[in-house]
């Protein structure tokens, strides 16, 4: 069975490794420790609904509000990637864009989907601003928690779904 | 150099060299700081390599990640680089313990981050404060607007009514000054009563006295009583409740405020309509209250605009009122653990749905005393 290798990208503290660690080890902490370099998972799944294993490496980059040239470096070879926002900032959206342009760029025809995340504390003040990136990056966005895990697995089983549909 | 003072060399440094074939399987291994055992597929050991298939295939492969955690658990961060020898062609992977500089670097980024992170909240903490601040101040600048017409009315008239004149005012025309000064005097009341409930509600001072109360003979009550509202004239008022009493904990007195809040604006809505329909139905279910009518209905923008203390929803139309009634319905229905709805767009009438905890309507539910 073919690994395939997603990244997660985003500004720092918006929860990527929160969201990982629920899909992987169905776990929450609501500490923040900050991931330094790359923290790398290993996880077999079932696609719901469908009886299709799959097997993944996701990879837990480091945060940043704007792609650093190891950021680059790191995606190297991803299948797809997801692009993490917190919907409680000011401005959650300016790092998803600099993230999903940074992929797109790289590694273009490769899917991404939008984590609108921390949806249990806050409401999308610019779902405009969503509909625009979907358009865009032609991907799904989800409203996920990791505190409650609400639409997690559903997003990287549809990450998964994108890049099995592209022959990847 | 031995194979064993190799061994301890590359030991001291923490380094481990790693030698593989195309297909990333292990051929060789030198140092210990690590057990790799020969013939196993490198990217089982280290998933890193997924994905990077192709480009170390590359002749000039080479690829180096400073920090790398691997696994479920936390496990220790080593440092990977990957390189093909472009002389020999022979591809070697190294890794290197990096524990004690990642835990050093790993705690500037924490505090680092930290920082920013409590920056930002207090940058949006800020503008919250001044937002509010800004909001208190419109506030208060409508408040006075609001009082001033009315003031303005029963200044004016009792001045006229007072003054001496050579032609006394024909009767009509002092009882119409008189009415019109009643009416601003009413207006007046109704606008301190929702500025007090208002700032009862904002400071946690509302209190709600529960009881067991019947929502339909409340329903009816208050739709019977607004039948008396002058805008109702030409309006038909319609009532439907189930044949029963429909039993909930609540203050009876707040929810009456409510219902006469929402029929007394949906009457507003159809007055200049032409078969003007106001629908107020009781589902017991849940059980909920609706108060529907056909009236011009609101776009989301209006609807949020509308709930805002003071907020005129249409530019320039003002309605008769306080301009408080939607925002104190608001916070009573929410102080009762119910929600309030709205279903509604431009030229498809409004419905306002409050629906209430099932909880209050149990034939155990017990009265308490809510403070918002």
């Amino acid at each position: 069975m073919k690994t395939y290798k997603i990244v997660v990208l985003g500004d720092f503290g918006v929860g990527k490794t929160s969201l990982i660690r629920r899909y992987v080890l169905d776990e929450f902490s609501d500490e923040y420790r900050a991931t330094l370099g790359v923290h790398l998972y290993k996880h077999a799944d079932t696609l719901a609904g469908e009886d299709i294993e799959i097997s993944l490496v996701v990879w837990d980059i480091e945060g940043a509000p704007l792609p650093s040239g190891q950021t680059k470096r790191y995606i190297v070879g991803a299948s797809g990637a997801v692009i993490v926002g917190d919907m409680t900032r000011d401005d959650p959206f300016s790092a998803m864009w600099s993230a999903a342009d940074m992929f797109e760029e790289a590694l273009p025809g490769r899917p991404l989907c939008l984590a609108l995340n921390k949806s249990d504390v806050a409401v999308i003040e610019s779902p405009e601003t969503v509909t625009r990136m979907k358009r865009r990056y032609d991907c799904n966005a989800f409203e996920t928690s990791a505190l409650t895990g609400d639409c997690v697995t559903p997003m990287f089983h549809d990450l998964a779904r994108s890049i099995l549909a592209r022959g990847l | 150099m031995t194979e064993l003072h190799s061994d301890l060399v590359l030991d001291a440094l923490g380094l481990l060299a790693v030698r593989l074939d195309d297909d990333l399987i292990v051929r060789e291994v030198c140092g210990t700081f690590l057990t790799v055992p020969t013939g196993t597929d490198m990217r089982e050991f280290m998933p890193a390599l997924y994905g990077l298939e192709d480009a170390l295939h590359a002749p000039d492969a080479y690829l180096t990640m400073p920090f790398v955690q691997i696994g479920n658990d936390r496990d220790e961060p080593v440092a990977l680089t990957v390189r093909r020898d472009p002389d020999s062609g022979v591809l070697w992977l190294f890794l290197r313990d990096v524990r004690e500089e990642s835990e050093m670097q790993r705690q500037l980024v924490q505090n680092h981050n930290s920082l920013s992170l409590a920056q930002a909240e207090l940058v949006k903490a800020r503008n919250a404060a001044q937002k509010a601040d800004q909001a208190k101040t419109a506030f208060l600048a409508n408040v006075s607007h609001e009082l001033r017409t009315p003031l303005h009315v029963i200044i004016g008239g009792s001045s006229i009514l007072s003054k001496p004149r050579d032609t006394p005012l024909d009767p009509q025309e002092v009882t119409d000054y008189a009415l019109d000064m009643h009416e601003s005097g009413v207006l007046l009341l109704q606008l301190v009563d929702d500025l007090i409930d208002l700032s009862r509600s904002e400071t946690g001072n509302l209190i709600l006295y529960e009881e067991r109360c019947d929502l339909t003979e409340i329903t009816r009550a208050i739709t019977a009583l607004c039948e008396d509202i002058p805008e109702a004239r030409h309006t038909t008022l319609q009532c439907e409740v189930p044949p029963h009493p429909v039993w909930m904990v609540a203050d009876a007195r707040r929810i009456k405020q409510i219902l006469l809040n929402l029929i007394s604006n949906a009457i507003k809505a159809v007055a200049n309509l032409n078969g003007g329909e106001v629908t107020v139905t009781l589902d017991p279910a849940l059980p909920s209250l609706t108060v529907a009518d056909n009236g011009p209905g609101m776009s989301e923008e209006e609807i949020a605009i509308a709930r805002q203390p003071f907020g005129q929803p249409r530019a320039g139309v003002r309605s008769k009122g306080t301009g408080l009634g939607l925002s104190i319905v608001d916070r009573l229905v929410t102080l009762h653990g119910g929600e309030i709805v709205f279903d509604t767009a431009p030229g498809k009438g409004l419905a306002a749905t409050i629906t209430f905890d099932p909880e209050r309507s149990r034939n155990d539910s017990k009265p308490s005393q809510n403070v918002s």
